[in-house]
């Protein structure tokens, strides 16, 4: 559905030095430098796959995102999607893709939603049945009520984002390029969009791109991630996997029933906090059993769980080596 | 071609209704474009105060002018400024990006963004400054200057058009064009008066680089029927090429579009 080959996207960017001086200087000369946004990234993605595409800020994903959708043109490298070349904006490609950005609107401000989806049922061509029938399974997942006809600027920041969901998807395309979809919002309304988000891939097999700086979008959503850092693609596969590399530990919370000594706890694993009557611990995965049997034999257990460190930690320290995984 | 036709009703819809959207608002709008109709005559009784032409035009003669001013001028307030300036802001905050991704001509999209309804008052004014400027003059205008001005008025239509699409294309070389479009609107001031009064480099100016005779002048011209038929020729041929260039210009334009980042 999506095929990306060794894409780049350099920026021409003037350069000067602060101060007054050098201001007046870059009227008359300019120095241009050339920044590269995206370095020769290359994926594929199958038709219905949910993607997390990720890295640290800066890193080239809205970049990339843009390219994929049309707005931007690659200075070097090909990008298709479902056949089509984004770079040349047909009808045809338009009226099968969506870009969402979760920093900006589409929606008319002063106006209802309502208005909003009208204009792009009008532009999109959506049959008046087909419209029908989409605007009211949208109101039903997204729980839209009569929120559709309350002016814009009235609405609060998650309420106006799942409007700016069904405006984006009354052509129901079949690609979604979302760039921080829940960004600013509350924690149950980012999960009602999660929700919603996977109820429409898993409904109209729509294929998706995400980027969040939300993990939990992505453990929720994208059994696959694509991680890009400086512009260079450094890993690309399934989320777990990823873990289980960067980490290769699990996480284990004992809880004892009365204060243990340190000194008894530090054999089990590598001790990420100790206060008396709670130990979490870093044990690789290798050695669980064995550790947990242990734990269980010589210290006072009441409680144990088992996780996987949180995705945040293992982005950080991904991102914090710079170097592509294998 | 009906899909555009439904558009432009969707938006110009849109626009009522927000103007409507606050009655108060909407009297009060209404008051003001009478009140700014009002003075559009007022330098008018100034200069011909004390004497009965200028530059070959008599008072009623440059009323005639004064109208098309002021119905241009409702046409330029009501339904070229405000969806044009708005695209100054749109590449500014880079939501852009919403009208580039949809299927359909960008620059149609852009230019039918928003409506100020109220403006429609000076297509009454004008009527009426017409109305009175020919019951001076004591007889009407013919049939055949009346069509060729309301020719003269839809090729002063595609002009202004044009000329603010070059201007507004500028926006995405230079980001910040606010002042460029304060300017146009300053310019297009010196509409009011007959070309004639102008001399030198200004008459070439306002004759070839910003049309202001094309659009005023000229069809009060038609309309007093004493326009030279090179000059009707010379409008349908600037608007074309307006219209041409200024399309050429915004497709290229548009090309330089960088999207502002996330």
């Amino acid at each position: 559905m999506i095929k990306v080959s060794e894409l780049r996207k350099e920026y021409k960017v003037h350069e000067r030095s602060p101060g007054l001086l050098a201001a007046a200087k870059s009227v008359f000369h300019r120095e241009y430098k050339s920044v590269l946004a995206v370095g020769g990234v290359s994926f594929e993605i199958a038709a219905g796959e949910r993607v997390g595409f990720l890295g640290p800020n800066g890193a080239g994903k809205t970049t990339t995102l843009k390219m994929l959708a049309g707005l931007l043109h690659p200075t070097r490298g090909e990008a298709r999607v479902d056949g089509h070349e984004p770079r040349r904006r047909e009808d045809a490609f338009l009226k099968k893709i969506m870009l969402i950005l979760g920093q900006k609107q589409q929606l008319f401000w002063d106006l209802p939603p309502s208005e909003t989806f009208e204009y792009n049922r009008a532009i999109y061509d959506v049959p008046r049945k087909q419209y029908d029938e989409t605007m009211s399974e949208l109101t039903t997942l997204l729980d839209l009520g009569e929120l559709v006809k309350k002016p814009t600027r009235q609405l609060s920041l998650g309420e106006r984002m799942k409007c700016e969901l069904a405006a984006a998807l009354v052509h129901r395309p079949k690609v979604l390029f979302l760039d921080e979809p829940t960004i600013g919002l509350d924690v149950s309304m980012q999960a009602i969009i999660r929700a919603f988000i996977k109820q429409y891939n898993e409904r109209w097999g729509a294929t998706l791109l995400l980027t969040s700086h939300y993990m939990d979008d992505v453990a929720a959503l994208c059994p696959r991630v694509i991680v890009i850092d400086k512009g260079k693609l450094t890993y690309d596969g399934k989320l777990d996997a990823l873990s289980a590399r960067i980490r290769p530990a699990k996480r284990v919370v004992f809880r004892f029933s009365r204060a243990v000594d340190r000194a008894d706890v530090e054999p089990i694993g590598k001790i990420v906090s100790f206060d008396l009557a709670q130990a979490v611990l870093d044990v690789p995965r290798d050695a669980l059993n064995e550790a947990v049997e242990r734990a269980l034999r010589t210290l006072p257990v009441t409680d144990l769980t088992v996780e996987n460190p949180p995705l945040e930690e293992i982005m950080s320290e991904l991102f914090a080596r710079g170097e592509a995984v294998p | 071609m009906r899909r555009y036709a439904y558009l432009l009703y969707i938006q110009l819809k849109a626009s009522t209704l927000l103007a409507m959207q606050y009655r108060g608002d909407f009297v009060v709008d209404l008051l003001i474009e009478l009140v700014w109709a009002a003075t559009a005559v007022v330098p008018l009784f100034v200069v011909f105060a004390g004497r009965s032409s200028i530059a070959g035009w008599t008072y009623p003669e440059a009323l005639v002018v004064t109208g098309w001013f002021t119905l241009l001028q409702g046409l330029l307030e009501g339904a070229i400024n405000p969806s044009l300036v708005n695209v100054v802001e749109q590449v500014r905050k880079g939501t852009l990006d919403f009208v580039l991704l949809k299927p359909a001509d960008a620059q149609f999209l852009v230019s039918t963004t928003r409506f100020q309804p109220s403006k429609a008052i000076n297509a009454i004014t004008a009527t009426l400054i017409f109305v009175y400027a020919f019951r001076r003059i004591g007889h009407g205008p013919t049939a055949g200057g009346l069509a060729a001005s309301l020719l003269l008025m839809v090729t002063a239509s595609i002009l202004l058009y044009g000329l603010w699409i070059l201007t507004v294309s500028a926006v995405f070389y230079v980001v910040r064009v606010d002042n460029l479009t304060f300017l146009f609107t300053a310019i297009f001031d010196a509409a009011r008066w007959p070309s004639s009064v102008f001399r030198g480099v200004a008459k070439i100016v306002f004759t070839f680089v910003i049309p202001l005779a094309l659009m005023t002048t000229y069809p009060a011209e038609a309309m007093l029927g004493r326009l030279h038929p090179s000059s009707l020729a010379l409008s349908l041929g600037g608007a074309l090429f307006f219209a041409v260039f200024s399309r050429a210009v915004w497709v290229r334009a548009i090309g330089k579009y960088t999207s502002a980042s996330s």
